[in-house]
């Protein structure tokens, strides 16, 4: 553990956490990044979501709505991680030690898993239920999943703000 | 102003809240998860306005009838949660630069919308011969996003700021 106590220190020790930590403004400003792209990350993985539950763009295909929607997806989840990351260096060692932070970790870990297991199975043979109002139940499980793990990382970075030490809630 | 906050923090209503051990960061997860309902909507509804949306399969209107509602929802979500939380934490909100300036805003973006709201209504059939409607949706739209951004901003740094 020695060794992931050096890299978080060397971490909270780098120029760029030590220029964030001590401008006043830098980490409001990353923070408020950090909340604007995740609110898009996660409606439109909702939209995507309520799509394969047949809940909200029934008539849309599939394939259509994912080509105009999971790109949007993926560049707000990007500045999600970068923004996240520039956040967690400068109190690595505190963030790594927070319980909410690790939960948060461990359930991106699964939404993660949870989005490649759609994507390998069930998206694959997407062509078969493309215009279907809903899709086979496993894709339904994997949005149902989706749905509930994304709030949940909500609410648990939104702990962290509230239980570090010099906690901003 | 102080009078306000006084008389409200000493309401039983927010000391009720303020006891519910861990409801603070519920509510404002509630918050956070309608602010996500609002942009996403507002993003898709801008992205077929602005012809970025590759699939030309869905109207103008039918776009903005799909995601028209989620916003109306997201908003009174935030507005009910986001009284909660001034009902809670009063000294923190009503005395402070960055949530009176978050009002501000949230009157602009709200008036915004709805006038976007307006002109794609207004503009459906013609959308695609009228190029100055078109400009002036586009127009809307655009504004719109920027606005529940610079709420978003101003709502993140009530954290930040000290109440005068």
């Amino acid at each position: 553990m020695d060794y992931v106590n050096a890299l978080l220190e060397s971490l909270e020790h780098s120029a760029l956490a030590v220029s964030i930590a001590e401008s006043k403004w830098a980490f409001p400003i990353i923070e408020t990044i950090h909340v604007i792209v995740l609110t898009l990350m996660i409606g439109t993985v909702l939209i995507m979501d309520l799509r394969l539950l047949g809940l909200a763009s029934a008539k849309q295909r599939y394939t259509v709505l994912q080509r105009d929607v999971l790109p949007w997806t993926w560049w707000a989840f990007g500045v999600a991680v970068i923004s996240g990351c520039l956040m967690f260096i400068t109190q690595a060692t505190e963030y790594y030690e927070n319980e909410a932070f690790r939960i948060k970790l461990f359930l991106l870990l699964l939404a993660g898993i949870n989005m490649l297991v759609f994507e390998l199975i069930i998206a694959r043979r997407a062509a078969d239920w493309d215009q279907e109002s809903s899709v086979p139940w496993l894709g339904k499980v994997a949005a149902l999943l989706s749905i509930a793990l994304w709030i949940s990382i909500v609410f648990f970075g939104r702990r962290v703000g509230f239980t570090m030490l010099l906690g901003r809630n | 102003m102080l009078a306000l906050v006084r008389w409200l923090s000493e309401t039983s209503t927010s000391s009720a809240i303020r006891e519910i051990d861990g409801l603070i960061p519920v509510l404002q997860t509630i918050h956070i998860l309608a602010i996500a309902m609002v942009m996403s909507s507002l993003l898709m509804i801008d992205l077929r306005v602005l012809q970025v949306t590759k699939s030309q399969t869905q109207s103008i209107a039918d776009a903005a009838h799909r995601f028209e509602t989620w916003i109306w929802i997201g908003l009174v979500l935030l507005a009910a949660s986001g009284a909660t939380l001034i009902i809670a934490e009063p000294q923190r909100t009503l005395p402070n630069s960055s949530f009176q300036t978050k009002i501000v805003l949230i009157a602009l973006a709200a008036a915004t919308t709805y006038a976007l709201r307006i002109s794609l209504r207004r503009n459906a059939e013609f959308f695609s011969v009228s190029g100055k409607a078109t400009r002036a949706a586009k127009l809307l739209a655009v504004s719109a996003f920027i606005l529940w951004c610079a709420v978003a901003v101003a709502g993140r740094f009530i954290a930040y700021t000290q109440p005068t």
